[in-house]
């Protein structure tokens, strides 16, 4: 079996590139013997390491496959690779993240939702309470009063607790262990073994910029954390949650027969267009505007028909306006916008205000019809409007149904057994979805 | 009633479902996402088609998680893509600095809504091009490809992977509202998708594997053989600027070369990188370029142009970058005006051709806030 002395993932006299001192270095050393305790196969090691002093990490590991990635987003693009593995490729994978508290702070979401999707990701933050590489400065994971170069009389605010914040993610093992522990390899190697998220934090001292401004000593940090209220040791060593790929399995791929299948239309009626004719829907959001405007559309394209529909509503789906422009044509359509409209529908005031502001009453031409509830009132002069009872015969949740289904009996874009197909479809047989005085209409 | 016995195979998609279903046919494998309008159809499409032939869709807590995560599967070794529009968009941009510095295939489908901001979440533009093209420090080729319909999205879904696979770059698929969201007509058996190409994947068996590196080249046109984490073979990848072998050095000359070679790889293959669509007319004085869905509109413009006896050509580029500089040279030779019709206010993409056009009299139709009209085409055409 191999020992630690004998299996080495960290390239054969590398030279730390840290100052003197620094507790970085103190970290790989005990990471590297952490995997050579697991006796891992290089090439299922993965080391994605962040930005900062504690990112130049990766240049020392001559075996194992290293990225080197963004100032905060290791840990993202760990999960990526992670999943990948895990759900679709040789799933061998062990992937651990080097991030520094700088890293941690601005990245702190991509942990949190590491830890709560439970990947397969150790991440160890190596903390040194302040951005080392850009010369000492102030991060959430600084504690009060610490000293650093722009908080020259003290950190004002308290450090970030990630440990807590890993375990209300519901991360499994957790742990906050500094530098220079004798157990720091057992429990990184415990970590890295850990299936499903893990996280170390290590404390630890920025020789060139931390212990200048403070007066502190290695053995010191415990008393720091404590004073913080920040807990030590393992904190949680808990696999009870699945892993992710095990939770996907169940979760989602189990399910794959319940996912609908796509729809694809038959063509069983012929129609009798000769030009392209632009409907525009106007309602009220809730009444089924764009979904009837949709069965329309099917209808012409089982019909032979070509068909666009461009829909509109405010940012809120469900209150206010809505409306549909569809275009039906025996010919390719390439403009999307009904700029002439052959027939409009308006079925509440929501719609007439809505028709009124996208200048509905410019985009006419000679042969428009306006079919409108009879509760409205359109003022404009010379136009051609059957207004119908509509919204009292159909309910107003089918008011627009039951325009449409007038427009497509009387003027017959293409037959009406199509749409009424549809119709059947959705809300049974066709003589009881209106009342009665409807199909008189 | 009649039946009509046809072939077809027919449906109703709109831009983003069937840029779902490219992405499956392209062999996409992994996507994440983050729900923004016009853009999360493609997401929705992809949580229900990616189990379904054995991949995985993910719900990201942002942005930049939904690309890293890409990026990330990437790496591993899997076609990977997300989706989103303008404020996703510019969170990601660091991100995508990170592919394409680590030379990582990925797609990025960009559909544009109203900016600046917020915007207008369900109203269309193309106000993201310069955004889009010109969002790496030092400004480096995206390539981008934008689709006029939904046959078009399944298409040019498939094309971006393409792209992203030979060429080892991030690729962006910009669309805008009125493309994603419009649901129409479609004939299945029309689709005319190229054949999906692949990363080439270096083993450690490969011949030319002792003299591999990561980012290695020997002339501008290379393209280094890929290595996926968790192959056999060592990945030394990194955002920082590295040496071919992916170690990061400060301005060394290979260093230097390796990041040249990341605009030059591209430059040298751009002449494979033409799809655009030319309706020319002979002795025609005037040619319209559009793209996206105002070249839609620009179709009918030119339809009713031509029905006034005037003589108009037209161009549709589907390759916005990088810029197929020759094909619209050849397209507007000949012409004395170009007119460039595009849904923002500045002319994003007209600024972009303008010194490539200086001998032409260039003429711009934009508009904010709503599609450009036919009428508002022609009436440029029929009055120059
Ligand atoms: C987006 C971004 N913002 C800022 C920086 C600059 N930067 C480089 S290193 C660093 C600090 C890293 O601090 P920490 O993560 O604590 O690592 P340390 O240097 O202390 O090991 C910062 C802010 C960057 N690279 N990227
Ligand atoms: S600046 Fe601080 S963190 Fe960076 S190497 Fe020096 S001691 Fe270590
Ligand atoms: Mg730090």
């Amino acid at each position: 079996m191999n020992t630690p002395e004998l299996c080495t993932y960290m390239t054969q006299g590398a030279v730390m590139p840290f100052c003197k001192g620094c507790g970085h270095s103190n970290i790989l050393k005990k990471m590297n013997d952490a995997l050579g305790k697991l006796n891992l196969n290089p090439n299922d090691v993965c080391l994605v390491t962040d930005i900062g002093c504690i990112g130049l990490a990766d240049a020392l590991f001559d075996k194992v496959h290293t990225v080197h990635t963004t100032h905060g987003r290791s840990t993202g693009f760990a999960t990526g690779i992670a999943v990948a593995d895990k759900v679709l490729a040789s799933s061998k994978l062990k992937t651990i993240v080097l991030i520094g508290d700088g890293g941690s702070m601005i990245g702190l979401l991509h942990i949190v939702n590491a830890a709560l999707m439970n990947v397969d990701v150790t991440v160890i933050v190596a903390n040194n309470f302040l951005f080392g590489m850009t010369g000492g400065q102030t991060s959430s994971l600084t504690p009060e009063h610490f000293n650093t170069v722009t908080s020259p009389f003290g950190s004002m605010n308290p450090s970030l607790d990630i440990c807590q914040i890993a375990d209300a993610s519901k991360a499994g093992f957790i742990a906050r262990k500094t530098a220079t522990d004798k157990d720091l390899t057992d429990v990184i190697s415990e970590a890295i073994a850990f299936k499903g998220f893990s996280i170390v934090e290590v404390l630890e001292l920025c020789t060139e910029h931390g212990t200048k401004r403070n007066d502190l000593k290695g053995n010191m940090l415990l008393k720091m954390a404590e004073e913080e209220g920040h807990k030590i040791g393992v904190i949680k060593n808990s696999p009870v949650r699945p892993e992710f790929s095990k939770k996907y399995e169940t979760d989602v791929n189990s399910h794959k027969g319940e996912i609908k299948p796509l729809k694809y239309i038959n063509p069983k009626f012929i129609h009798n267009l000769k030009k392209p004719n632009g409907i525009i829907f106007s309602g009220s959001a809730g009444e089924r505007v764009q979904s009837t405007a949709a069965m329309f559309a099917e209808a012409a394209l089982m019909s032979g028909l070509e068909v666009t529909q461009k829909n509109d509503n405010p940012v809120t789906q469900g209150s206010g306006f809505s409306l549909s422009e569809v275009i039906i044509s025996p010919e390719e359509i390439n403009y999307t916008g009904v700029a002439s409209a052959d027939y409009v529908i308006v079925v509440s005031e929501n719609g007439l205000k809505e028709i009124k502001s996208q200048d509905v009453f410019n985009r006419l031409n000679d042969r428009s019809i306006f079919i409108v509830d009879d509760s409205l009132v359109i003022e404009n002069k010379g136009l051609n409007i059957i207004s119908l009872p509509l919204r009292k015969y159909c309910g107003g949740d089918k008011a627009a149904v039951g325009a449409v289904d007038y427009v497509i009996r009387k003027f017959e874009p293409f037959p009406h057994e199509a749409f009424k197909l549809l119709l059947e479809k959705r809300f049974g047989e066709y003589g009881k979805i209106f009342k009665e005085e409807y199909y008189k209409l | 009633m009649k039946m009509n016995t046809t072939t077809k195979k027919l449906a109703l998609r709109n831009g983003n479902q069937m840029t779902a279903e490219g992405a499956i046919k392209a062999g996409c494998k992994f996507f994440a996402g983050y729900p923004i309008t016009p853009a999360s159809g493609i997401y929705k499409g992809l949580i229900d088609l990616l189990p379904l032939n054995n991949g995985i869709a993910i719900s990201s807590p942002d942005e930049i998680s939904a690309l890293a995560y890409c990026v990330g599967a990437s790496m591993r070794g899997v076609k990977a893509m997300t989706a989103t529009s303008g404020p996703g968009w510019a969170l990601m941009i660091e991100t995508v600095q990170y592919a394409m510095i680590t030379e990582t295939p990925v797609v990025i489908c960009v559909v544009q809504r109203l900016g600046p901001c917020t915007g207008g979440a369900t109203q269309g533009a193309q106000g993201d091009i310069l955004i889009t093209e010109f969002a790496s420090s030092g400004g480096y080729t995206i390539p981008v490809l934008y689709p006029t319909n939904s046959k078009e999205c399944y298409e040019l879904t498939v094309e971006a992977f393409n792209w992203a696979e030979k060429y080892r770059t991030p690729v962006v698929l910009l669309t805008d509202k009125e493309v994603g969201m419009t649901t129409e007509s479609l004939d299945y058996n029309k689709l005319n998708a190229p054949p999906n190409a692949n990363r080439h994947v270096i083993t450690d068996h490969d011949a030319d594997y002792e003299n591999w590196k990561m980012y290695g080249f020997d002339s501008p046109d290379m393209i280094a053989k890929f290595a996926p984490v968790g192959g056999k073979v060592k990945v030394t990848a990194t955002g920082s600027a590295h040496n071919a072998k992916g170690y990061l050095k400060k301005n060394d000359p290979e260093t230097l070369a390796t990041l040249k070679h990341l605009e030059d790889k591209i430059q040298a293959h751009r002449d494979e990188m033409v799809l655009v669509k030319e309706d020319h007319e002979k002795d025609a004085d005037t040619l319209v370029i559009s793209f996206g869905i105002t070249a839609r509109t620009m179709k009918d413009a030119v339809k009713k142009a031509r029905a006034q006896g005037i003589k108009v050509s037209s161009l549709t580029i589907y390759s916005m970058f990088p810029i197929p500089k020759k094909a619209i040279l050849k397209a507007a030779k000949g012409c004395k005006n170009v007119i460039i019709a595009e849904e923002n206010i500045n002319g994003q993409y007209r600024m972009l051709l303008e010194p490539l056009l200086k001998d032409f009299n260039i003429i711009g139709i934009n508009k904010l806030g709503s599609m450009i009209t036919p009428d508002e085409i022609t009436e440029r055409i029929v009055t120059l």
